[in-house]
């Protein structure tokens, strides 16, 4: 099997700007994440937070993979589909809907507000804001909707449905969400593109490759060291203790609150980070039943 | 390449199984009824088409959705020879509103609820033993959303046997915007008609179990012949013409079938002014030198969101099956970009059918198309 190239890379979370930043400390007191210093104000006057967030990832990642040049793509739209993976992206607008609702009747709604009361508003708006025209969908999963998210996505370019899927992992901090999770949440995400192997044009050099993906119940069974293997020599990126067999390094990316749908796209962006800064051979990423082992680029599969 | 359909099951305001909702849309049994749960005060719109399910008349309760969907995967997995435990099969479920029913009396009234139960992992876990299964949210083509991936998984390997389904009940969010904007609410659903005046949600659930190669010793459904999926990327709530004729080819082209092939379509027509003038635009340029019969159910099923694309995919198999197919209830007026298309109307047509396509289309754009053949 021809594995999918990681071509393209972001991270927006508080006081982390480039992939690297998820493998040093997270500073005290860090700036929120502030989507227009990179996009511009235009367009975002009546987007909700995570759309703000998803959509200067997406920028960041095409840019980053070579497909917009200067907010320009560079490759057929149509042969582009975005994944999202967002659980409480839409929750504020749902329940402030009702609220207004019981108050006040429909007519204290604003019409503005109608297409952010999809759960589908971040991957649509990605589409529209950069002509993306291949598959668009989200996925609401759950722990594990990350690391589901980057599955599928690699699912569809191995199906030749599309060339290239940029993922979003995104989640919003606010009050409901914040009641909902019961703590802070986040409130940022990561992106990545994911490419056909050998794919020429404008696309940038591999900077991981995606091997398999897999799914059981949460919290099953801890994965062991393949036999055979270099101990030390693979990264586990999880933020259950029981996935990590002693002597292996690993990364629990829990400095920023709850990242939610965000943490399986967070962990593969750091994998690659990690792999830049000379970590050799195989991450693996555990969230909520589902994994994803990473390779190196370069690494004999 | 084509896949057995082994399996189907539906719940909708019309009925608690595919035949009885079969049966209602030949009869022309409507599920539009008074608002049953939510406080009429607050909103100008009075009729959705609820499942009539709720214990205590008026009361709303959490949970509506979970319920729906595992009772279409149910009637689908008995329906295709399953075991009870779903253990090892994947399980794809597309919806547009997913728990935001829950979410809001949780936030609203103080109904327990937690971030987890926004998805449908624990309830398919803890009824069936599955454990690979998976809630994507694509506006209302998301359950035809969740079919394509189900193609893929087959076509790659990755699966013997997938699950796919599609729920969704009516949030007092997503009904309340569509409140504030429709001043004066539409009294009925009334697809592909000059007198059309908007779209009403509803509520449903629909299952099918896809297999790479047919169960022995038992007749499929039907057959899948090609999910084509693509987006506009042109506005948030309006359709865009090209966008969708691209899905419409792409679902012909994937299923190497020409226009003059196909013998019924499964409009997504939800009888609002613009949605259904760009389908019978591209529909009556991509079928010019062809006349298939031409239906949709949401004049008496509500556009049930999510479930929608999934729900019209099994009403065409019975089609197929049966080689009846159900009129659109009310339409008198066809509109006239939609002049010369053989629309069903009045009562219900007969004659041989062979393969049907079933349109689906969401807000922002989101296209999903696909082509089914009957079995024998």
């Amino acid at each position: 099997m021809n594995p999918v190239a990681m071509t393209g890379l972001s991270v927006a979370l508080p006081g982390v700007d480039r992939p690297r930043g998820l493998l040093e400390p997270v500073a005290p007191d860090p700036a929120p994440v502030d989507p227009a210093v990179l996009i511009g104000k235009k367009g975002l006057r009546y987007k909700d937070r995570a759309t703000r967030i998803g959509l200067h990832l997406a920028f960041a990642a095409l840019t980053d993979a070579g497909l917009l040049d200067d907010g320009r793509l560079r490759a057929p739209g149509d042969r582009i589909g975005v994944v999202v993976s967002s659980n409480l992206g839409n929750a504020d607008t749902v329940c402030r809907a009702v609220e207004t609702i019981a108050k006040e009747t429909t007519s204290g709604l604003s019409p503005m507000d109608t297409p952010n009361a999809s759960s589908n508003i971040i991957a649509s708006e990605t589409a529209i804001r950069f002509g993306l025209r291949g598959p668009n969908l989200t996925v609401c999963n759950g722990a594990g909707s990350g690391l589901d998210a980057v599955r599928w996505a690699g699912l569809m370019v191995r199906s030749g449905r599309v060339d290239h899927m940029v993922v979003v992992g995104v989640e919003p901090d606010n009050p409901v969400t914040r009641r909902l999770v019961g703590g802070p949440v986040a409130d940022g995400g990561a992106a990545l593109v994911l490419s056909r192997s050998g794919e020429t044009g404008p696309v940038r050099p591999a900077k991981a490759l995606l091997a398999a993906g897999t799914r059981t119940a949460p919290s099953g069974t801890a994965p062991r060291r393949p036999a055979g293997t270099t101990p030390g020599t693979a990264l586990r990126l999880t933020d259950e203790p029981d996935h990590v067999p002693p002597g292996e390094p690993s990364l629990d990316l829990a400095g920023w609150g709850e990242l939610s749908g965000a943490l399986g796209v967070v962990q593969c962006v750091a994998a690659a980070a990690w792999f830049a800064a000379g970590g050799a051979g195989t991450a693996h990423a555990v969230a909520g039943g589902a994994g994803v082992t990473l390779l190196a680029p370069g690494h004999a599969s | 390449m084509t896949y057995p359909i082994t399996g189907a099951g539906a719940v909708a305001s019309i009925g608690g199984d595919l035949d009885e909702v079969f049966r209602s849309l030949c009869e022309g049994r409507s599920g539009l009824a008074p608002l049953r749960a939510f406080d009429r005060a607050q909103f100008n719109a009075q009729q959705l088409f609820e499942i009539d399910d709720r214990p205590a008349e008026g009361l709303d309760e959490p949970g509506r959705a979970t319920r729906f969907l595992l009772e279409a995967v149910r009637q689908a997995a008995a329906d295709a020879g399953l075991p009870e435990d779903l253990a090892g099969i994947p399980v794809l479920v597309g919806t547009g509103l997913r728990e935001l029913r829950s979410l809001e009396l949780w936030w609203r009234d103080g109904v327990p609820f937690g971030a987890d139960e926004l998805h449908f992992e624990n309830a398919l876990r803890s009824r069936f033993g599955a454990v690979d299964t998976h809630t994507f949210a694509g506006a209302c083509s998301a359950s035809l959303y969740a079919l394509a991936l189900a193609w893929d998984l087959l076509e790659q390997g990755e699966a013997e046997t997938v699950i796919v389904a599609g729920c969704d009940v009516v949030t007092e969010s997503m009904f309340g915007q569509a409140d504030r904007v429709q001043f004066d609410p539409p009294s009925s659903v009334r697809p592909f008609d000059t007198g059309r005046q908007g779209t009403i949600l509803g509520e449903g659930a629909a299952a099918v179990v896809l297999g790479r190669v047919p169960a022995e010793g038992r007749r499929p459904r039907g057959w899948l012949r090609s999910v084509a999926v693509n987006c506009d990327a042109h506005h948030q709530t309006a359709p865009d013409a090209a966008g969708v004729r691209a899905a419409v080819r792409q679902a012909q082209d994937r299923a190497a079938v020409t226009p003059e092939e196909i013998d019924l379509v499964l409009l997504h027509a939800t009888g609002t002014p613009l949605n259904d003038r760009t389908e019978a635009t591209v529909t009556a340029e991509v079928f010019a030198e062809a006349r298939p019969a031409l239906t949709g159910v949401k004049s008496l099923t509500g556009h049930t969101s999510g479930s929608a694309g999934l729900l019209s995919l099994i009403v065409a198999l019975r089609s197929l099956e049966t080689g009846i197919v159900p009129p659109i209830a009310g339409l008198t007026d066809p509109l006239s970009e939609g002049a010369g298309l053989n629309l069903v109307s009045g009562g219900p047509l007969t004659g041989p059918l062979r393969t049907a396509q079933v349109n689906s289309f969401g807000f922002g754009g989101v296209n999903a198309v696909a082509i089914v053949a009957g079995a024998a």
